[in-house]
């Protein structure tokens, strides 16, 4: 039977983000969780399910979400710790929906923290010994190598990526946590005339590296009824996995990997993209963005470029998007800021950058293992509802 | 001064290294449905047979895709900037990471036609990198 409105999320918390040096990444979690469980008015006895993302630099650590738990001292009858890089925020709220649906728990906190610091590790041999000898090391070289593709194929330009990046820096300066809101706004001339990181992307076509931390508490509709705030409904959701880019992917998905998750979510949810108000589109590089309006339905195959033209991801234009700045200008959480955004919108909290009326938002998120190889791709997706 | 990176051969993939070493470049071919795979597996991906004959490869191949490196995140790169990475789709059907050499950075082209030459990094590793070739 469908999960559609059946759970909710009650609870949203951030702790401060940006570059925070001296805070680790358990303290960043464990206060994000405080802050989402305060957020929804309940208690640390209310909670009995957490699931946290395992801090990347941390290396092998069996039980983190147990040992998170333990800290807060959760009386938890389901944790567990996930991975599908920046899809697992949204990850964690389906699979605390269908861990409440089957009977294991009630109350769920699912949450994020991350400290970069200290930079400067070398990353290690294993499983990149068909890509770092070459020199393509860390993130963006995939995403280059996807840019170029689809300036190839279809003619996308650098100016129509700048679009996005110029829009999400707009919303981000009239979202007083953003990390950016300090830089100001900028030009798509500015962007033009940042520095090329790896060609064909720009600087300002890179999302931040932020210090912090998020959560969300997951419940069911019925225990949210007598909660602090209305709850937000699940009313859909999906996952797909691919590896797009690498023979034989591309003739198996024509590089929409992702199609699979948006067309879950809105079959489960029951409406069209017309019905969407607002959208937290994962925006670890300008790219991704149009990649995922082509994938998720919201513009034709090839015309994510002139579909962000004009303004139309603004908080006027047809599809308002990354409304607190996303990865690119909010702070880089791995996409749970993205969640977080999505429910202060639909509970109309959002102040100067409050989309009027917004009822339905979709959330997705994307990783997985692009930097492995082969370069690996999860999508998550979320329709939400006020 | 920082070494540049070198593969460190697995279980998996000691096969192809030693290949390369050789300068052959030799990929998994399946005894059963014929796809050629890559990275090295155990199983194939098309119809999972576990027999499978490491085959030696035209070396040909074209660009499916390049990037031109102009800030990295391992110093042993640093002198070579700026400098390019493409995936080169081989004739076979597998996708590959490389350099192209022996051609300026802004010659490449999608679906530029390219050749293997290998390059001996250590005792035990050549690169397989790939060059324009005329057709």
């Amino acid at each position: 039977m469908s999960l559609k409105d059946k759970y909710v999320i009650a609870g949203v918390g951030l702790t401060k983000i940006g570059k925070i040096p001296g805070v680790s990444n358990m303290s960043f979690t464990l206060e994000a969780m405080k802050i989402a469980i305060e957020d929804a008015g309940l208690t640390r006895d209310d909670v009995d399910g957490a699931l946290v993302i395992n801090p990347v630099r941390l290396g092998e650590q069996h039980g983190w979400g147990a040992r998170v738990a333990a800290l807060m001292e959760l009386s938890t009858t389901f944790t567990n710790t996930m991975d599908i890089g920046g899809a697992t925020p949204i990850a964690m709220i389906q699979t605390a929906a269908m861990a409440i649906d089957a009977g294991m728990c009630n109350v769920v906190v699912c949450a994020f923290g991350n400290q970069n610091n200290p930079q400067g590790v070398h990353m290690t041999l294993p499983n990149l010994e068909f890509t770092m000898p070459y020199g393509d090391i860390g993130a963006i070289p995939f995403q280059a190598h996807i840019a170029r593709n689809h300036m190839h194929k279809y003619g996308l330009t650098s100016r129509q990526l700048g679009e996005i990046a110029v829009t999400f820096r707009k919303h981000a300066c009239l979202t007083p946590h953003a990390q950016m809101r300090p830089k100001g706004p900028f030009t798509i001339e500015d962007h033009q005339n940042s520095r090329m990181v790896i060609e064909p992307l720009h600087l300002l076509d890179v999302c931040v590296n932020t210090d912090g931390g998020g959560a969300v508490v997951v419940t069911s509709a019925e225990r949210a009824k007598d909660l602090k705030h209305p709850p937000v409904y699940i009313m859909g959701m999906g996952q797909s996995h691919s590896s797009e880019m690498v023979p034989p992917w591309p003739e198996k998905t024509e590089h929409r990997g992702g199609t699979k998750a948006s067309e879950m979510a809105f079959h489960m949810a029951g409406v069209t993209h017309k019905d969407i108000d607002v959208a937290q589109l994962y925006d670890g590089f300008t790219i991704l963005v149009i990649n995922e309006l082509e994938n998720f339905g919201f513009c034709k195959l090839g015309e994510g470029g002139s579909f962000v033209e004009g303004g139309r991801l603004g908080l006027d234009g047809e599809l308002p998007s990354n409304t607190a700045g996303g990865l690119m200008s909010e702070g880089h959480l791995m996409g749970m800021g993205h969640v977080v955004e999505a429910v202060r919108q639909l509970r109309g909290q959002c102040g100067e950058r409050q989309v009027k009326d917004a009822e339905i938002c979709f959330v997705n998120g994307y990783g997985g293992a692009p930097h492995e190889y082969p370069p690996t791709l999860s999508y998550s997706t979320l329709i939400l509802r006020r | 001064m920082f070494e540049k990176p070198v593969p460190l051969p697995t279980e998996d993939s000691a096969p192809f290294w030693k290949a390369c070493r050789e300068h052959e470049l030799r990929m998994q071919r399946c005894n059963n449905c014929g796809h050629v795979r890559f990275p090295p597996s155990v199983l194939c991906p098309k119809c999972t047979s576990l027999e499978a004959t490491w085959d030696k490869l035209s070396g040909r191949g074209e660009i499916f895709t390049f990037i031109i490196v102009h800030q990295t995140y391992h110093p042993a790169f640093d002198e070579d900037m700026p400098y390019n990475v493409a995936m080169v789709r081989l004739e076979e059907g597998p996708g590959f990471h490389s350099n192209i050499v022996e051609c300026k950075n802004e010659d490449l082209y999608c679906g530029m036609p390219v050749e293997l030459v290998f390059e001996d990094r250590t005792e035990e590793i050549s690169l397989p990198k790939f060059r324009p070739r005329s057709s």
